[in-house]
């Protein structure tokens, strides 16, 4: 009798997320051991930030408003994964989302039932035109997109911080590096959760039945598959892949609507908040699903939380940066050894 | 149906309040029950901004040593700041200090936070339950600018500058004001780096500004990476927030010093007492804000030129008076008229001999 580990070739949705579940845990117990060794009571602080987080209506209203922006990012990121392409400019479109908004709710006057349905028209074309050149180059000229997208976020925010201390710049409050304040804003519906939560949450659901229960989606996801095969099968790949990187920076564009018009009502540099940067994590996370966006999403949004709540009790913003990557990594090993069982090989009986 | 619930245009309220414009009397507050919470723009630990307000609150931890501080560090100028400050206030502050300008952010929590007090540092406004602070720096600057006219052999000034926004106009003028008013022949060129700690870029702005002729370069930075750069090349420069003469002792000639203790431990005790009100406050020369002194490379008459006018202006004395014309021609103070504090507190035009800010 020998004992020796197997490779599954695939893995049941219910082993993965025992695994995952271990892996947090064990993040978990490495920080409560090391948060011992400074000195520090974990138990006061899980207490803590329980009670902030999941325990209070504060905690849970600023998990929704962290949510929105990364139910968002995060699906842009997993769409376009699943037709192969990694859209790292997020953040970017994000920005230009954000700017087109700002444009329309500055200059145009008009009741906010007209101006904010507008602003989102806008702020998801602008999106799709922050990606448009880095999706043509990627379906007709087979240029990385990785690269492309990245670059333009820097673009994007430096664009951002032009115009709120340049040509849009407050000169009315005083407020520095900013844009004046919107005169339109999305209606709350839950302390300061606004309308952005919902219609994300309603986004994430439309694009996991699109992605999973439409001709399009199959198409997309032979394309991402075996794109010889799909080419061969009649399918128009390049189309598709446009398509999809289209639909990822407007994804990401509405993210940053919700964000200028619902939570911070002012364009400047800084609003992004990496959220498009957080969006490949989730994207990671959820491993291709729509589906997965909202638990991954969440997990996120509560790691975010959590690390509010520990910079309060004096804990250095590098410390949460440094559990958020633990969970994170841990998360990575464990999926991968998900994959292996041990099993024992018997001996094989001799005649 | 989204529209109708949208609410008033402009309105900055999240749900109404009647106490809004008047302000509230918080009731006292005894020492070992108060909390008081600072928010910080960078590390404590950046040499320069931080480390002065850091410098302040611990002042206020020895005189009050019963009472409980926290402090956060590195607040983003986004969304997270407004989550740090209602966590301050979920964990049951009493008074709230944010050591640099949050605008909305700040704003939109003390609007649903009425029984705790707020105070903003370059603030501007002023609600029934939050007032701002800020020092006077432009009046150093102009007593360093001074020195800055004697001292140039080029006439040209270099600035290295995070925004164009009113605390850097008002430190650019005032260098180049003070230095015309012993040397009119002198101008000085701004970059803006889109930080206030980014040692990398600084280092580029000063180097750029060297080579563009500039022999003295200032400038409100967080980190002395541009005095090295004056250090190697053989210029000068003033510098901000701190004493940094140990990273370029020979280009070292004054910085605009920060002193917050003080006004921190009355701030505190006004707030246990129940006599804090929300109000706009300016620190003034000598009292939060001064020049640093004189560096060993400064010759001594250039110094008590530039002192003399230090010591008139603590005196009462504005220096900020007209004609001051704008960077396209046009007079913006007539003469006769001067420039007050609250003025100058707004100013978002560079004058007459200042480029690269608009």
């Amino acid at each position: 009798m020998a004992g020796t580990l197997q490779r599954l070739p695939t893995v049941t949705p219910g082993r993965r997320l025992a695994w995952r579940a271990g892996a947090v845990v064990t993040a978990l117990a490495i920080t409560t051991l090391f948060l011992a060794l400074s000195g520090r009571d974990p138990r006061l602080l899980a207490d803590l930030v329980v009670r902030s987080t999941v325990g209070s209506r504060f905690g849970l209203e600023d998990l929704a408003l962290f949510l929105t922006p990364l139910l968002l990012t995060g699906a842009a990121v997993t769409v376009t994964g699943r037709i192969g392409v990694w859209n790292i400019g997020a953040e970017g479109q994000f920005y230009a989302g954000a700017i087109g908004a700002t444009a329309v709710g500055l200059y145009l006057p008009g009741p906010a039932w007209l101006v904010l349905p507008l602003m989102a028209a806008n702020g998801i074309a602008c999106g799709m035109g922050w990606i448009l050149v880095p999706a043509l180059a990627r379906a007709y000229a087979g240029v990385n997109e990785i690269i492309t997208t990245l670059l333009l976020n820097f673009v994007a925010g430096l664009l951002t911080t032009y115009l709120a201390v340049g040509p849009w710049h407050d000169r009315v409050t005083g407020a520095l590096a900013s844009t004046g304040r919107l005169p339109v804003r999305i209606p709350e519906i839950w302390g300061v959760v606004h309308w952005g939560f919902p219609i994300a949450l309603a986004v994430v659901l439309g694009l996991a039945w699109l992605t999973t229960r439409t001709r399009w989606g199959y198409q997309i996801t032979i394309s991402g598959a075996n794109e010889q095969a799909a080419r061969y099968a009649g399918m128009k790949v390049r189309a598709r892949i446009l398509g999809v990187m289209l639909l990822s920076g407007g994804l990401a564009a509405l993210a940053g609507v919700f964000e200028v018009a619902g939570t911070v009502h002012r364009l400047q540099g800084g609003l992004a908040n990496n959220f498009g940067y957080f969006g490949i994590v989730v994207a990671v996370l959820a491993r291709g699903s729509c589906l997965n966006v909202l638990p991954a999403a969440l997990l996120m949004a509560f790691i975010l939380n959590a690390g509010i709540v520990l910079q309060t009790e004096q804990l250095t913003a590098s410390a949460v940066l440094a559990i958020t990557g633990l969970v994170l990594f841990m998360i990575a090993i464990a999926d991968e050894l998900a994959h292996y069982r041990p099993v024992t090989i018997r001996a094989e009986a001799r005649p | 149906m989204l529209g109708l619930a949208a609410g008033a245009a402009g309105s900055g309220l999240l749900r109404p309040l009647g106490l809004r414009a008047q302000p509230r009397i918080l009731p006292p507050v005894a020492e070992a029950d108060a909390l008081v919470a600072f928010g910080h723009t960078s590390p404590v630990t950046d040499g320069g901004w931080t480390m002065a307000h850091d410098q302040g609150v611990q002042a206020v931890r020895k005189a009050f040593p019963r009472l409980r501080t926290v402090f956060v560090e590195s607040v983003p100028y986004s969304a997270d700041a407004t989550r740090i400050f209602r966590q301050f206030v979920a964990e049951g502050a009493q008074m709230v200090i944010s050591t640099s300008n949050y605008g909305d952010f700040i704003r939109d929590v003390s609007d649903r936070a009425p029984e705790v007090a707020f105070m903003e540092c370059d603030g501007h406004a002023v609600s029934g339950n939050l007032g701002w602070y800020y020092i006077t720096h432009w009046y150093a600057s102009y007593v360093i600018g001074i020195a800055a006219g004697l001292m140039t052999r080029t006439n040209k000034l270099g600035f290295v500058g995070s925004f164009p926004i009113p605390s850097v106009y008002a430190g650019a003028n005032a260098v180049l004001l003070g230095a015309r008013s012993v040397n009119p022949a002198v101008t000085l060129q701004a970059i803006s780096i889109n930080a206030w700690f980014d040692p990398q870029a600084a280092t580029q702005a000063g180097t750029a500004l060297a080579e563009n002729g500039c022999d003295f370069l200032c400038g409100i930075m967080d980190e002395p990476a541009y005095l090295r750069v004056a250090e190697q090349r053989g210029i000068k420069a003033a510098m901000w927030n701190t004493d940094m003469r140990q990273y370029g002792p020979e280009a070292y000639v004054s910085s605009v010093t920060l002193d917050f203790r003080d006004y921190y431990v009355d701030l505190v005790r006004a707030r246990l007492a129940g006599t804090w009100q929300p109000e706009g406050r300016f620190l003034t020369l000598g009292c939060g804000v001064d020049r640093d002194p004189w560096g060993r490379t400064v010759p001594p008459e250039i110094a008590a030129q530039a002192d003399a006018m230090r010591t008139q202006i603590m005196a009462g004395y504005n220096p900020f008076r007209g004609p001051i014309h704008d960077a396209a021609g046009r007079l913006r103070v007539a003469a006769g008229e001067v420039m007050d504090d609250a003025l100058i507190y707004q100013w978002d035009w560079a004058v007459a001999g200042v480029t690269g800010l608009d």
